[in-house]
């Protein structure tokens, strides 16, 4: 690794294909850091007593790499020794149990990594137009997250 | 002339003249998750005032596509990758702005 060349970085991928918890990681290592923090998000098997056959998701694609981009730097505005960002967002068809999200941050040292990790999921629910279809057995829904401040959320 | 995969419809009927400036213009409206399957399309040019509440905007669109009625509580648009809630606030759309309307987010 060329330690002149380790500059703060954001990854962010949107994509179809299963996400690695390795690759993830490997992008956000720096010799510079002694903490990497993860978030893994992954697709749950019922929801209200019905079983999830699997999990379809969808984003307008420009605008969510966007936002999750404002995340990055509001993340090093708030925690300045962050050195690196990764955000993976699976998209299409993802099986029970697989991961839809994975987000990885490094930092110098352990409180900044988890603090910023925890931000970035929140966040992104909050903000980041991508959108979860559960399919179960007989039916199909559209979740709405509850960060969601235009969402119906008394119903 | 629509660019690939758009259709192009017509100005709405019953528009009164004068109504927010008789200028119009083309834009890409885009419409995802549950709006998606109301309208029955992901994306199209519509014909939509320069100058428009995000209200009127809706209704607009609405016209097109009436059984978006029923989401109107819960959606905002996103004009030119920001977000914008339906409401009095002005808009100023260029030709080829993107107007996407966003249903409730369920990322992560």
């Amino acid at each position: 690794m060329d330690e002149s060349q380790d500059e703060p970085k954001d990854f962010i991928k949107l994509k179809s294909e299963k996400l690695s918890v390795d690759e993830v990681s490997e992008l956000v290592i720096s010799p510079c850091c002694g903490a990497v923090s993860l978030f893994i998000g992954t697709t749950r098997n019922n929801f209200e007593g019905k079983k999830v056959i699997h999990l379809e998701y969808e984003a307008y694609t420009s605008m969510a790499e966007s936002e999750i981009k404002k995340i990055c730097r509001d993340v090093r505005q708030k925690w300045p020794s962050v050195k690196h960002i990764a955000v993976h967002h699976r998209l299409g068809v993802v099986p029970v149990t697989e991961a839809s999200v994975i987000i990885a941050v490094s930092s110098p040292h352990r409180a900044e990594s988890l603090e910023a990790v925890t931000y970035c999921i929140n966040t992104l629910k909050a903000s980041v137009p991508i959108w979860k279809k559960e399919i179960y057995e007989d039916e199909y829904s559209w979740k709405e997250n509850k960060e969601c401040f235009w969402a119906n959320s008394e119903k | 002339p629509p660019g690939a995969g758009a259709t192009v419809s017509p100005a709405s009927e019953g528009c009164p003249p004068g109504d927010g400036g008789s200028m119009r213009c083309q834009v890409s409206v885009l419409y995802f998750a549950r709006s998606a399957e109301l309208a029955g399309l992901r994306c199209e040019s519509l014909w939509v005032p320069r100058q428009v509440t995000s209200l009127q905007l809706w209704e607009e669109i609405v016209k097109v596509h009436p059984r978006l009625a029923v989401i109107r509580d819960q959606v905002v648009f996103a004009v030119r990758q920001e977000y914008v809630l339906l409401g009095d606030q002005l808009l100023v759309l260029q030709p080829g702005d993107e107007v996407a309307i966003i249903p409730p987010i369920s990322g992560g």
